[in-house]
């Protein structure tokens, strides 16, 4: 299998092509952050920082920078905090989608019970109504409770519940073979230890895949803790970002700070992915049935 | 005797408690979107609350988009703020909606200096005699242009000062947007063989062309007659007018020439970058946005009036205002301090700043005199300043339906081969039925 | 249907019922958290969002009853229907080409390497949040100033205006979309790809099938269920398409953007039609229960091939 054949050489030179298209953009990204404010529009096509500068950095993190422009008054994001509130929305959420998610999902891929498949058709529903006018109702009802500008009220719509991830789950749990389980369940097992101990350690792989695809999703989040968590004490990256892109009024955002803020953000996500990243792959091979 | 006692000193703990919750200071919040002002008024509240010991101010800005979709869920779910900064394009649905405190009693009873804002500003926020916001600053609309590549055309500076221009042949405006486009070969566009596909530099870009087109092309049509609106509040707009039609032709004209850029090109990003990055001799913009030509242009660059059309120059004059929320629990002190807002001493704080120009005259001479030391003449923008030379945003309910319909319909009217008059007709007849 | 082969006794069909009943407590136990989540967060507001379809609420004023007046004025409106033809338009140029992009390059990673760092690069551009995206693609998409004109220029050609003009923008909405989507889906069809036990594709290959044949009768047969997820929620996603088109072209040029969802956030927030905007949602919402319900049909979603 590991010869080099024409067909092998042909599948690695496309996914070398993919894999430039997606980097791509990312590299402007960072070439726009390292770029001096008054070139983005001269040298918008060119592939490498013109006037190459660290001043955006130093700018959007509140630090002493080279660039001064009496059009850009924008206040600094105060990293620090936005992270630590990013981490903290995320890893709840996260968490929290994920156990109840899996909860709900191997009830609905192995039990028997009245109203399943209402439920979990129910359930899939609930992706199909515009967020839109979710966000109204659900925004009045967290200030009626009094969680405005609270990690309670920003987790609050989601932690419990994510369509998409009882629908993923569900899924894997249908395409694994239910034998083990069978047999744990002759032995005596309780249905919970049976969930906690033997099917969900099948689901390694889908399980991180999940979280990976959840955290990303949490970190971007915007409308809703914009709404709900707009306080600097508990405002999150994704709406600090926006706070920052918008700061000048009409005419041209401050576009190179704002992907100097870009990069600054997806830097922990990055760190992350690399901590757990080995991980993660050594789960999902290890989640095959070999 | 003990028991009354007893009574008597607990009634005096309780007044004590209640007389030091009411020297507890109030706080009035106030919201605006501009990031390079929020700093300078953040002066003007230093100095409110030293003059006001009892009132704090806190002032918070939040960019344009964020700044609407909070003040709306505010209003919502009655986290508004006390004060606001108002435009003129979300009035009509506010006063609808009767979130802004009604000025008009309170004014009357302090006798609050209206007649020290320049003429026009205070009137915009004004409905059948009953005033909804102090005005904060104005702003109209000149001509950016390129110095080097001015020159290098061969126009006189002062030429630039003095360009009229009309429908038919586009007067000595168009002459010169012929010759300040260039194309790769060097040929400029009143030059024989000027290649009109292969442009370098137009004479002129702008942003695409949109609904009320302030800065796009408002001050051309209006300076030939057209006029938006019956009247202020108005029902019946008249985008169906042939002088509308005329001033399009002549600018698809432009574009077919080569001196203008196309409705395609203008891109997303907007005139102002298609300048900085030396595709365009000349842009017409608002007076917001001197600052960023500035720090954004690698080249001098210039100030010029719009061209005088046959019914003279004209700019539109936009200003903004300070309102009241209806919710608000403290509007005494709310209106204390929009009162402040609109006194000279704020003002010139915010005429020093060269950000703005401020609603009073006086303040206006502060910002002139502030970008004259940054090396900006800004008189092009001044200069419009006066009722005879300016006419208001159309104002009138349903904007934001209007504006779609029309940006949709100047879509059409730049990117297609049919008929302008036809276009705008069916766009006219779309808008007005909205008031049926 | 099993036909019972004796007659229950009393006894018999008591435990039978019991079991039955245990099973539906531990059934609705493990759905339990879930579901308060989706009756207070989902269920309630759907409820209240039908409601506000009924009334003339502008947001900031209570509305009144209007009966179905909203509904009707939605049969009547060319912006409706032409917004439901764009976003028609929006899923075809949207869905298949994703898909199977997606679907090459999960097998490709699959087949060719287990580096971290290549899985990680495909699905970066997922790790940038829509707004950002559409940002950084509008710089890179402008007709005289985006660095991909500039190589079209550059290899001879003319210079498209990928997002100003009303023959291009909507399928440019769609390529950003995918290219911010694609790896993200890729990752869902590697793992589906890594849950298929490897004894199958070893005895095949013990068999003398060929890659293809592998991919053909085990791969795509096995990966069903994953398959049927990732069309149903892509579908969704991609009939709420929203973000990219709010930055980028704001509907435009000439309504030719002017998705569903765009049409519906105008109604709401810029025309304050709240009341039209949630009779839209929810027409939106049981068009899209249909389409599913189809899709969970034709897919077998519901059942798999190994158990």
């Amino acid at each position: 299998m590991k010869n080099l054949s024409i067909g092998r050489i042909f599948a690695w030179f496309c996914l070398l092509l993919f894999c430039t298209v997606s980097l791509l953009p990312i590299w402007v990204a960072i070439k726009t952050g390292l770029s001096h404010p008054n070139s983005v529009f001269t040298s918008n096509s060119s592939l490498w920082p013109t006037d190459l500068t660290t001043g955006n950095f130093a700018r959007v993190l509140g630090m002493e920078s080279d660039i001064v422009l009496s059009s850009i008054k924008a206040s600094p994001i105060n990293f620090a905090i936005a992270i630590r509130n990013s981490l903290i929305y995320t890893g709840l959420i996260v968490s929290g989608q994920i156990f109840f998610s899996a909860l709900a999902a191997y009830a609905f891929a192995r039990m028997e019970f009245w109203g399943r498949d209402v439920m979990f058709y129910a359930f899939i529903a609930a992706t199909m109504i515009p967020s839109m006018v979710l966000f109204i109702p659900n925004f009045i009802l967290i200030k009626e409770i009094g969680w405005l500008n609270t990690f309670a009220g920003m987790v609050a719509p989601n932690i419990l519940m994510a369509p998409f991830a009882v629908f993923f789950l569900r899924q894997f749990f249908l395409s694994t073979p239910k034998e083990l389980e069978e047999a744990a369940r002759l032995d005596g097992c309780k249905p919970f230890t049976i969930f906690w101990r033997i099917a969900l350690p099948l689901q390694k792989g889908p399980l991180a895949t999940l979280a990976i695809l959840l955290s990303i999703n949490a970190w971007n989040e915007f409308f809703w803790p914009f709404l709900t968590g707009h306080d600097e004490s508990v405002r999150v990256m994704a709406v600090a970002l926006s706070d920052f892109k918008s700061q000048v009024g009409d005419g041209q955002p401050d576009w190179t700070g704002l992907m100097a803020a870009v990069v600054l953000s997806i830097i922990p996500v990055i760190v992350l992915l690399m901590l757990f990243g080995r991980r993660i792959v050594d789960s999902l091979q290890t989640s095959g049935m070999k | 005797m003990r028991i009354a006692k007893i009574l008597a000193s607990a009634t005096a703990i309780s007044a004590l408690l209640s007389g030091v919750a009411r020297a507890e200071d109030v706080t009035i919040s106030y919201w605006m979107w501009d990031g390079n002002q929020s700093p300078e008024y953040r002066k003007c509240a230093d100095k409110f609350e030293a003059a006001n010991p009892g009132i704090k101010i806190d002032v918070k800005q939040e960019g344009w988009d964020n700044y609407w979709t909070n003040l709306t869920t505010g209003f919502v779910a009655g986290t508004a703020p006390d004060v606001f900064v108002n435009h003129l394009s979300r009035f009509p649905e506010f006063l609808t909606n009767e979130v802004m405190v009604d000025l008009t009693d309170r004014i009357a009873a302090d006798k609050t200096d209206m007649a020290g804002y320049i003429p026009g500003l205070a009137e915009s926020w004004n409905k059948e005699g009953h005033q909804y916001g102090l005005p904060k600053d104005w702003d109209t609309v000149a001509l950016v242009y390129n110095k080097k590549m001015v020159a290098d055309a061969g126009v006189a500076e002062e030429e630039m000062m003095n360009l009229d221009w009309n429908p038919k042949d586009g007067g000595s405006f168009g002459k010169v947007l012929a010759k300040l486009s260039v194309d790769q070969a060097g040929k400029h566009g009143d030059q024989e063989g000027f290649d009109k596909t292969k442009v370098a530099t137009y004479g002129m870009v702008s942003n695409r062309k949109g609904d009320y087109g302030q800065t796009e092309w408002s001050w051309l049509a209006v300076s030939s007659g057209f006029k938006y609106i019956d009247k202020p509040w108005g029902s019946k707009f008249s985008y169906d007018d042939p002088k509308l039609a005329e001033t399009f032709d002549w600018i698809k004209g432009e574009v077919a020439a080569g001196h203008h850029v196309s409705q395609e090109e203008a891109g997303k990003i907007g005139g102002s970058a298609l300048f900085a990055a030396g595709k365009g001799a000349l842009s017409p913009d608002g007076s917001w946005m001197i600052r960023w030509y500035k720090d954004n242009s690698k080249f001098d660059i210039g100030f010029a009036p719009v061209p005088k059309g046959p019914e003279g120059r004209r700019s539109m004059f936009n200003g903004l205002a300070d309102s009241i929320w209806s919710g608000s629990k403290n509007p005494d002190q709310a209106w204390k301090w929009v009162q402040y807002l609109g006194t000279s001493e704020c003002q010139t704080i915010i005429g020093n700043a060269a950000v703005v120009f401020p609603a009073r005259p006086e303040a206006v001479d502060a910002a002139v005199a502030a970008h004259k030391t940054n090396g900006m003449d800004v008189n092009a923008f001044k200069m419009l300043a006066t009722p005879e030379t300016t006419f208001p945003f159309p104002i009138a309910d349903h904007g934001n339906e209007v504006s779609s319909v029309l940006n949709a319909a100047m879509d059409k009217v730049m990117l297609g081969d049919g008929n302008t008059a036809e276009t705008f007709k069916a766009a006219n007849d779309e808008v007005n039925a909205l008031f049926q | 249907m099993e036909i019972p082969v004796f007659v229950p006794s009393a006894d018999a069909e008591r435990m039978r019922r019991a079991r039955r009943r245990r099973s539906n407590l531990v059934g609705w136990a493990f759905i339990l958290p879930a579901l308060i989540g989706f009756s207070v967060f989902y269920l309630l507001p759907i409820f209240r969002a039908v409601e506000i379809s009924f009334t003339d609420w502008n947001l900031l004023r209570p509305g009144k009853w209007v009966g179905v007046s909203n509904y009707v004025k939605i049969w009547n409106d060319k912006n409706f229907w032409h917004s439901m033809w764009v976003t028609l338009l929006y899923v075809l140029y949207n869905i298949p080409l994703q898909t199977a992009l997606a679907l090459g390059i999960a097998v490709l990673a699959d087949r060719l390497s287990q580096s971290v760092v290549l899985r990680a690069v495909i699905v970066a551009p997922y790790l940038i949040s829509n707004v950002v995206a559409a940002m950084v693609w509008l710089l890179m998409l402008d007709p005289l100033l985006g660095m991909t004109n500039e190589f079209i220029r550059w290899i001879g050609g003319t210079q498209v205006p990928f997002l100003t003009s009303p023959d291009y923008a909507l399928m440019s909405v769609a390529g950003i979309s995918i290219w911010r989507h694609v790896g993200f889906t890729a990752l869902l069809f590697y793992t589906g790809l890594k849950s298929i036990p490897q004894y199958l594709y070893e005895a095949a290959r013990i068999e003398g099938a060929s890659e293809w044949k592998q991919f053909r009768y085990i791969t795509l047969p096995l990966l069903r269920p994953v398959m049927a997820f990732i069309m149903v929620t892509s579908v969704i996603g991609s009939f709420q398409v929203f973000d990219v088109i709010a930055v980028t072209t704001t509907g435009g040029p000439a309504n030719s953007t002017r998705v569903i969802l765009y049409y519906i956030f105008e109604n709401a927030f810029r025309f304050n039609k709240m009341g039209y905007a949630s009779a839209l949602s929810v027409v939106l919402f049981a068009l899209l229960i249909g389409i599913t319900l189809i899709q969970m049909r034709v897919m077998r979603g519901g059942d798999s091939d190994l158990a």
